[in-house]
């Protein structure tokens, strides 16, 4: 199987230097808007197709990073050799061809690659030297040429392929553009090479045939002028052919099921001649439904031939899909983090646990995690108190109920994430065993702290919001409005008496001290 | 099949001992000098198997050099644009030879013939055998004795460190050109037949040179004249009837110019001559010619009527005999003075008159 084992990135979007080792089948980048998902999915799809119109199209303005631009212009004098350079480095397993193999790359360490550069041209030195002479910051960004060559320094180009890959955008999933290309490289991959010219050749004797056996009725009645079909280059097989699903170019289908059926073919088993060796997905998760993206998410499972990449804002795929194989983009710092080293335990148990919020919580640097909704509701309530006014999103602080005490698995992440995480429990009648001795495999760590009642008899959060707000609690659910008892009520309709508190007793609410020394500590 | 370099006689079958070696169970890489014999091996090549097989390398010895040891290993490192051919000028040998000044001139460009000494200094020979190794079972060279410089010390590095089996095929005597001279490295290696096969037991290899003693393409007259005439060792395999006549009035000269069926072979200038024509070193590997008519200049025809050709310099000598034995048949000596009149500025010159 070929596969990418490593992209290195340098002056390209938003990258000033970057690097990232994959996993051989599959890998899930994450991150926040701007973290520079598809920039690596683009790096990619640019590096291994070798297309200079793909490189013009997409405009090296578009390409060259703009703080290297910057640093540029403010950083010394105006030489060309300053100039900063676009380098994409693919490395790649050994594929046996001496032709891929060198020690061209920044590494400079030999193995198989793919290496593509985009530098100003050396011939238009002068040109150059005069544009950045001229006052302001005139960056010239038209005398950049792009280069593809392996790290054996041979050039190649779409006609020379090393790896097959396709890309599925799926906001492009409906343009002409995107389909016709999808189309094309799925026809490269099933055909064969005899096959696509017998095709061609075929397609073109029937069409010269319609002309002489049908349209020749019409033709016959006209003197001078005469009707055919269009036979050339931008009409021929390859650009008339669609791909159908029972009988309905898949063209025709809403952009969901198209994005599903799209990424289905494309993962199928490479057999015959038909071969893909690395497919790059664009936020699939778009257009689809709950259900599809299961479907989605099964196809992906199964497909063991191929490499994946995806870049996705869905916690259900990633989860799903085995958070082990998650590369981590974060905004402020340029490295990567790897959820590799995650337990097999917590990575399983993510993949099965119901539908959840782990993506929320690994984009997160501050996060409360809570035991149940009731805490939940009231969350917002108790921070604003306890920080005179602020909001938790204000502060970048995200609030997670985790439901039941699976706080551990998410304890795992933030250990391996350096996420600030405070986790507010009920201690359970138990504070010794069910606060502390469980979480010792934690203790160490200054990032992570576990806040509950320090007294066996405060054992819930109910019985502390009822102890430390007494009156407005017994205002609510109190005799004769409430047949139980009030203690008894908040605990068997934990929800709804925490959203009446919200929503009647919010300005006289009292916070329960473990939950404030939580708040005041996770914020600091 | 181990190391082993197999020294032979012109026509002897040294390219079909290469091919024969060749199975597709085995990655080879062919290696030989010549644009034209690249061409005459793949054709052969492809006989033997209808298409050149995937396991089959076929390159230059100097797109070896280039692609396939200097490329990947240096591109990056050492930005030079291309190469140059000529001969380094002397001001170059004050250099030092741990410097890219002495490999590549003023505009970035590397001195060809210098490219494997860069190799050689600059640590890349167990990279190389490392890639020789990864990607070859077996080293197949051809031409063997056209290796001189610091090239001859590369592949004897190469060959002697890398594990693949290595068969080389040349004729000591068809050394026709130098392909990389640069001062006094390897000056004296073709001076002397018992040196040179020295060099090659060093490289720890077997010498084999019983297997290709006989010649199949030239006749027993051929033989007997290079053998009598030239000092050089060869035997005819069969026992054909051939000419070795030398041409000694205007007329048969001229009937020779004419007739298109026999190739004249000039030691130089052949554009010049409006006939069937080629240089002497230029026919080299070829194979296909009759009858063959060898021009001789000046010198070598007084040479000839002394009986004096062995003493000719080593580089004329070898190219007459490379001459001498394209003949799959007759073999006609021309003194070049015949042949005087019809070269091209002669020609021009009685024109403008």
């Amino acid at each position: 199987m070929k596969t990418i084992e490593k992209i290195r990135l340098f002056n390209f979007k938003k990258f000033e230097q970057f690097e990232v080792d994959f996993n051989k089948e599959m890998n899930i980048l994450i991150g926040d808007n701007e973290a520079g998902k598809s920039s690596i999915l683009t790096a990619l799809d640019l590096a291994l197709s070798g297309s200079r119109s793909k490189v013009d199209s997409a405009g090296v303005e578009s390409l060259l990073n703009i703080d290297s631009i910057a640093k540029f212009f403010s950083g010394g004098t105006r030489s060309i050799g300053r100039l900063p350079t676009i380098f994409v480095e693919v490395y790649l397993s050994d594929q046996g061809n001496p032709e891929l193999n060198g020690k061209n790359n920044s590494l400079g360490k030999q193995c198989d690659g793919l290496r593509m550069v985009c530098a100003p041209m050396d011939e238009f030195g002068k040109e150059i030297v005069d544009i950045l002479g001229q006052p302001g910051e005139n960056f010239p960004f038209e005398y950049y040429a792009v280069r593809f060559a392996t790290f054996a320094d041979q050039p190649y180009s779409g006609y020379s392929k090393h790896i097959k890959h396709l890309l599925i955008d799926s906001s492009q999933i409906n343009h002409d553009y995107a389909t016709r290309e999808y189309t094309k490289s799925m026809y490269s991959a099933h055909a064969s090479a005899p096959q696509k010219y017998k095709f061609q050749n075929e397609y073109r004797k029937h069409k010269t045939q319609f002309r002489t056996d049908i349209l020749a009725e019409l033709n016959n009645t006209l003197s001078d002028y005469k009707f055919t079909v269009r036979n050339n280059a931008k009409s021929n097989l390859e650009t008339d052919l669609v791909i159908t699903e029972g009988d309905i170019p898949i063209e025709n289908k809403g952009k969901g099921k198209q994005c599903l059926i799209k990424t289905e073919f494309a993962l199928k088993k490479n057999t015959g001649t038909y071969t893909l060796d690395a497919i790059l997905l664009e936020e699939p998760e778009n257009h689809l439904s709950h259900l599809n993206t299961k479907k989605l998410i099964q196809s992906i499972r199964e497909s063991k031939t191929k490499q994946v990449f995806l870049a996705t804002h869905s916690s259900l795929i990633c989860t799903r899909l085995d958070l082990r194989k998650v590369v981590m983009l974060n905004s402020s710092s340029g490295a990567p983090l790897l959820l590799s080293g995650l337990s097999p335990d917590t990575a399983d148990f993510f993949m099965k646990a119901p539908d959840n919020n782990v993506l929320e919580f690994i984009l997160s640097k501050r996060v409360i995690l809570v035991e149940g909704d009731a805490e939940f509701i009231l969350m917002e309530a108790f921070y604003k108190k306890v920080t005179s006014g602020r909001t938790p999103e204000q502060d970048d602080m995200h609030v997670i109920s985790v439901g039941g005490t699976s706080f551990k698995r998410y304890l795992e992440l933030a250990k391996a994430l350096e996420i600030r995480t405070a986790v507010i429990r009920d201690n359970d009648g138990d504070h010794q065993k069910n606060c502390i001795d469980s979480y010792s495999d934690f203790a160490g760590l200054s990032h992570v702290k576990v806040f509950a009642d320090p007294a066996n008899t405060r054992s819930t959060f109910e019985i502390c919001m009822y102890a430390d707000n007494t009156a407005a609690c017994d205002e609510l659910f109190g005799p004769g409005r409430k047949t139980l008892p009030v203690q008894d009520y908040m605990l068997k309709n934990k929800t709804d008496a925490a959203f009446e508190l919200l929503d009647k007793k919010e300005a006289d609410l009292v916070t329960p001290p473990y939950i404030q020394e939580a708040i005041e500590w996770v914020k600091a | 099949m181990g190391k082993s370099v197999v020294f032979a006689v012109a026509g002897s079958g040294k390219t079909r001992m290469l091919i024969e070696s060749l199975s597709l169970e085995r990655k080879c890489l062919i290696l030989t000098f010549t644009d034209n014999n690249l061409v005459n091996l793949r054709s052969r090549v492809m006989q033997k198997f209808g298409y050149v097989p995937h396991t089959i390398t076929l390159a230059t010895y100097f797109s070896f050099l280039n692609s396939f040891c200097y490329r990947p290993l240096f591109a990056m490192a050492i930005k030079t644009k291309g190469f140059n051919w000529d001969v380094p000028p002397a001001r170059t040998l004050k250099f030092s030879r741990d410097s890219v000044n002495y490999y590549v001139d003023g505009t970035q460009r590397l001195y060809y013939g210098r490219l494997a000494l860069f190799l050689e200094k600059w640590k890349a020979i167990p990279d190389i055998v490392g890639r020789v190794e990864k990607y070859f079972d077996s080293l197949l060279v051809d031409e063997v004795q056209d290796f001189a410089g610091h090239d001859f010390n590369l592949l004897s590095a190469v060959v002697a460190a890398s594990s693949v089996d290595v068969l080389l095929v040349g004729d000591f005597y068809q050394h026709t050109f130098d392909t990389s001279r640069d001062g006094a490295t390897n000056k004296s290696l073709h001076d002397d037949y018992a040196k040179y096969r020295d060099r090659f037991r060093k490289m720890g290899i077997e010498i084999d040179d019983e297997s290709l003693i006989k010649s199949h393409r030239c006749a027993p007259a051929i033989c007997d004249f290079v053998n009598a005439q030239l000092g050089i060792e060869m035997r005819a395999h069969g026992e054909q009837e051939a000419l070795v006549e030398m041409v000694s009035d205007q007329g048969r000269a001229d009937e020779l110019f004419a007739d298109d069926a026999t190739v004249k072979l000039f030691y130089s200038e052949s554009g010049k001559y409006r006939c069937h024509s080629l240089n002497w070193g230029g026919s080299k590997g070829l194979d296909h010619f009759i009858d063959v008519c060898v021009v001789l200049p000046d010198n070598v025809a007084k040479a000839y009527k002394k009986g004096n050709l062995k003493t000719l310099p080593a580089s004329t000598r070898n190219k007459l005999y490379v001459a001498c034995t394209r003949a799959n048949r007759h073999l006609y000596l021309v003194p070049g003075a015949f042949l005087k009149q019809y070269k091209a500025d002669v020609l021009d010159a009685r024109g403008q008159m």
